[in-house]
């Protein structure tokens, strides 16, 4: 089994490794992750929808040869989500079929509350992991103010008690990280349990890298001139900003369409994969020869 | 006095200290965090020694967007010092007055107040009185103590409707009873199972604030207390009204609540203007209320229904709004004064529609909402 040892990373590795595995990241990026890593300190990452946080995690686990454990939360999740259930199901079978043993009570008590009539959740899952895990704890903002301070509590004591079984130890610490949409304030305590990263929405050199690493195949003037389209279109005032994700679909369908640079006709007709809400369509419309003269005036200097 | 450590690591926490001056929250375990870090960095790139401390001592965006700044100044008047404890042997003592203020300031947090926390709760005791003080009159030197209130009132209004119907923490626990009449025809054999879970409160706020002219005093604390009031109850949406209606629930789902503000206003021609809640309120109707409102829906109407627009476009608004929705709470900032009656056109058209009519003109009247909710 080759799992690295963490501390032997520099920081120009971790930045590499995040290069390799595709991620254009900033030096903000890659010292929060570094020394994530290095401090053993959670990580909370948060930014606009379609940035890239939960790539981060994904980006470290494949750095780090490890698994990724994914504990997405919602509004109502609470602790036996996360945690662990019993298989009833399995442990009425099991009784049923050794009724007519001649274990004792006690015995077959201890058969049913066993490890294989456990199902284990993200969590529990994480801290009894083989090696190593990351820990991609998703859009924490959404999960309830209970819940957030029920994982405060796992965050710090790494031990999960069940009732029947007793005290879980944590085999390995896992690497934590943590996003949020910032749809409602976390808790104080929860930020000072973490290290913490901000990421916004990328300039056009950190988009058109990305477009261009992702989509190789993209036409370098078409990506272009998509990718000021889209930081002209964030500088509106919409209802739901588009993110990277939606400027890689763009370029996708525009390429599979073989256009190989953006008109007005072409924009009207495609802008349904970048604008998501009516209100912004109409709004994206009304100023559409506003936003091409920006964004051909900038391509003019530029070419 | 020391201006000025000469070891980095004690350089690193008198910056530590600073940043606490800057409500930063940065205590001893940020401290060492920040010198670990820097164990593990070149911290000789000033680079990143910044960002390094940047990832270890920021807590929110705000932070993150304040910290380039402190840092520089940080670093910059620390040179000052250095240069100025070299010239102080003559200077000081023939022109005490021209010290740079950077250098007081330096001086300020190096000097920790040590009464610092009797003067707070020196502070708390006047509560009392700023909770029944109406909030037209409230002097400027207390606004700010006032809106910290009205902020932790509001979140615990929220955390408590949110928590109402949630009759037990632990989910997944089979429910007996269900469990044995389905298994009825299997011949009591117990295989499929029942469960029983917490209710969940589905209840939906819908707050419309009339920020015309008339209720300008108000304003500012009702946004503050939907503003804190959103932050932990997820199911509201909000709007304003003056002579137009305004949907601000994106604007106020951010982290600063001054900057929320500046948005909301520049965003509204209809702040401060005339009032039209007719119009307004038809266009929730046509617009937002099939999206909105649903029979668990409560609808909350801010504002002194003081009126230049059209009464009878009001009144079938309200009953619409009234037919869609559970209930109709309608706070009125004027209905504090003792005297005062609902007589204004706009009042009388709304009146009959109205579930719950209250006050809302201080602090005191924002904590009896839970009440009504």
């Amino acid at each position: 089994m080759s799992t690295h040892n963490t501390n032997e990373f520099q920081l120009s590795d971790i930045r590499s490794l995040l290069a390799e595995q595709g991620y254009i990241s900033d030096d903000a990026v890659s010292m929060s992750v570094f020394l994530s890593l290095k401090l053993d300190k959670p990580l909370l990452v948060e930014g606009p929808a379609g940035v890239g946080k939960t790539e981060i995690a994904k980006v470290m686990a494949r750095a780090l040869q490890t698994d990724l454990i994914r504990l997405q939360c919602y509004e109502g999740l609470d602790a036996t989500h996360a945690l662990y259930e019993w298989n009833y199901q399995r442990q009425l079978l099991h009784l049923k079929m050794v009724e007519h043993n001649q274990q004792s009570v006690d015995e077959k008590e201890k058969t049913i509350f066993s490890d294989s009539f456990l199902l284990k959740r993200p969590l529990l899952q994480a801290i009894t992991h083989h090696q190593k895990p990351v820990l991609l704890i998703d859009e924490v903002d959404r999960s309830d103010e209970e819940f957030e301070s029920f994982l405060l509590e796992v965050l710090s004591d790494w031990q999960i008690t069940i009732p029947e079984i007793g005290t879980i130890n944590a085999t390995h610490i896992p690497q934590v990280i943590l996003t949020s949409n910032r749809t409602r304030e976390l808790s104080e305590a929860l930020r000072r349990r973490c290290l913490y990263l901000y990421i916004d929405y990328p300039d056009f050199e950190k988009e058109w890298l990305i477009v261009a690493r992702k989509l190789p195949g993209v036409d370098a003037k078409l990506g272009q001139q998509i990718c000021r389209f889209m930081q002209n279109l964030r500088n509106m005032k919409l209802e739901k900003t588009p993110g990277i994700a939606e400027t890689l679909d763009w370029a996708t369908a525009l390429s599979a369409l073989h256009i190989d640079h953006l008109d007005k006709t072409v924009v009207e007709q495609t802008l349904g994969v970048v604008l998501k809400d009516w209100r912004d369509t109409r709004q994206a419309q009304l100023s559409l020869s506003e936003l091409f003269e920006k964004t051909g005036v900038i391509s003019k200097i530029d070419v | 006095m020391i201006f000025r450590e000469t070891s980095l690591s004690k350089n690193v926490v008198q910056f530590c200290r600073f940043l606490r001056k800057q409500n930063f929250t940065v205590g001893a375990e940020e401290e060492l965090a920040a010198l670990n870090a820097l164990q593990a960095v070149d911290y000789s790139n000033n680079q990143v020694f910044r960002l390094a401390l940047q990832a270890v001592l920021c807590r929110s965006r705000a932070q993150v967007e304040a910290f380039e700044p402190l840092f520089n100044q940080y670093w910059k008047e620390l040179a000052k010092a250095v240069d100025s404890k070299v010239k102080s042997n003559e200077e000081a003592t023939v022109k005490p007055a021209s010290k740079a203020p950077s250098f007081r300031s330096l001086k300020s947090w190096l000097n920790t107040h040590q009464n610092k926390e009797e003067e707070q709760t020196a502070l708390y005791s006047f509560h009392e009185n700023l909770s029944q003080k109406d909030f037209s009159l409230v002097p400027a030197d207390e606004l700010e103590e006032l809106m910290r209130t009205i902020k932790a009132i509001s979140k615990r209004l929220a955390a408590q409707v949110n928590r109402r119907y949630k009759q037990t923490n632990k989910t997944g626990l089979p429910d007996l009873r269900r469990t044995l009449r389905l298994n009825m025809r299997r011949g009591g054999e117990l295989l499929e199972l029942a469960f029983r879970k917490p209710k969940r409160n589905r209840t939906r706020l819908v707050v419309l604030c009339d920020v015309s002219k008339s209720m300008e005093l108000y304003a500012t604390f009702l946004l503050q207390f939907m503003y804190s009031f959103q932050q932990v109850y997820s199911r509201m949406e909000t709007f304003v009204f003056g002579t137009s209606l305004q949907y601000i629930s994106p604007l106020l789902k951010q982290n600063n609540f001054e900057q929320a503000m500046r948005q909301v206003s520049a965003a509204g021609e209809s702040w401060s203007s005339g009032t039209r809640i007719g119009e307004s309120l038809n266009s929730f109707v046509k617009e937002f209320a099939s999206r909105v409102l649903n029979k668990r829906t409560i609808v909350i109407i801010l504002s002194d229904g003081w009126d230049t627009g059209n009464a009878e476009l009001l009144r079938q608004s309200m009953e619409t709004i009234k037919a869609l929705s559970r209930k109709i709470i309608w706070l009125n900032p004027l209905a504090g004064f003792t005297g005062y009656r609902p007589e204004t056109a706009g009042m009388q058209a709304a009146l009959p529609y109205v579930d719950v009519f209250a006050p809302v003109h201080n602090a005191d009247s924002l904590r009896r909402l839970s009440r009504w909710l």
